[in-house]
């Protein structure tokens, strides 16, 4: 017998939460395993921690599961749950009694958490420096300008998507999203780094 | 309005031409001002080199042991949960209200009774307290909009 878990790799998204409806848990266990560490890594970039970055993961994949109900299977799943990352980052600052643009993470920290799967790691060792270079300065500019080069830049998300999770008109995408990359690429400048 | 550089388009659409996002005509117009600016194809090239290091970025990330073993509930599950508790408070209100109905009928004398209107009547400005004292924090609720 095939098992939805055998089938994970190739079942779609709608597939899987369709199953997941009539209470199949091996669906909602290939959804976790399919999406929790794009929002682990959302939350990482968000907050450069990697401990509040899995407890937001893992609150809002509970979130993600328990609101299923709502959820319009015309959509994606990828941006409903990166507006529920978001909706959790922005909890734990309020929480901390801090303001949304106090958001600043430790740059190294977020840098620290890079990791080289090329084959030569020693011949890509430029390249990685570079990485660490920019993610220290994308680690520098504001929550709202940080947010949207992640989601386009490293998560590749399309305006369209982006547009949901953050709630703004794809106008609006297009012209944050300029600006974010102009003042990322001043900060590398500053930083003496030029990519 | 014309820029220094010629362009006569908002510059955000450079970044929209990078991402493949215009329309057909806002495309040819960046197209064309690019093939003579040459500050723009600079910048073009400096937007397309950042994202190139972003998107090959790969971050440490947890391993499966250190997510939850056990899976969020399933619909079903907590469907019976949302109904059980109900169901149980609805058991549990009868029972308490016949028994109480019967220690009335049995309560020989008026001390009897009086003691069991002590008892009800405590117990229920506790429980009006705790309601109260609910509903007052679900209305000032601050996360309210961030749980939406």
């Amino acid at each position: 017998m095939t098992s939805a878990v055998a089938r994970d790799d190739e079942a779609t998204d709608r597939e899987l939460i369709d199953q997941a409806h009539a209470g199949q848990r091996d669906a909602q266990d290939a959804l976790a395993r399919r999406h929790r560490q794009g929002a682990f890594l959302l939350a990482l970039q968000m907050l450069g921690n990697r401990d509040d970055a899995m407890d937001v993961a893992q609150d809002a994949m509970l979130r993600f599961f328990t609101t299923l109900d709502s959820f319009d299977r015309e959509h994606r799943v990828q941006p409903w749950l990166f507006t529920i990352v978001r909706n959790q980052v922005r909890d734990l600052w309020r929480r901390r009694q801090r303001r949304p643009g106090d958001g600043l993470v430790d740059g190294e920290a977020l840098a620290g958490q890079l990791v080289d799967h090329s084959a030569n790691p020693e011949a890509d060792l430029r390249r990685q420096q570079l990485r660490k270079s920019v993610w220290r300065a994308v680690a520098t500019l504001s929550e709202t300008k940080r947010e949207i080069i992640v989601l386009r830049d490293f998560h590749d998300l399309s305006y369209n998507d982006i547009a949901d999770v953050l709630k703004i008109p794809i106008g609006t995408v297009m012209s944050r999203l300029h600006g974010a990359r102009k003042q990322l690429k001043a900060k590398l400048k500053e930083g003496g780094r030029d990519v | 309005m014309s820029e220094p550089c010629g362009r006569t388009f908002d510059e955000a659409l450079i970044s929209g031409y990078v991402d493949g996002a215009l329309v057909q005509g806002d495309a040819q117009r960046v197209q064309i001002h690019l093939e003579d600016c040459a500050s723009c194809r600079a910048l073009v090239d400096e937007i397309t080199s950042v994202r190139k290091v972003t998107i090959s970025s790969a971050f440490a990330t947890p391993a499966d042991h250190e997510w939850p073993a056990e899976a969020p509930r399933s619909t079903a599950s907590r469907t019976a949960r949302r109904l059980g508790w109900p169901v149980l408070a609805a058991w549990a209100i009868l029972v308490a209200g016949v028994g109480l109905l019967e220690a009335w009928r049995d309560a020989d004398d008026l001390l009897e009774r009086l003691i069991l209107v002590a008892g009800v009547s405590g117990l229920s400005l506790l429980f009006l307290s705790v309601l109260l004292d609910r509903l007052k924090a679900s209305k000032s609720d601050r996360y309210q909009e961030v749980h939406k």
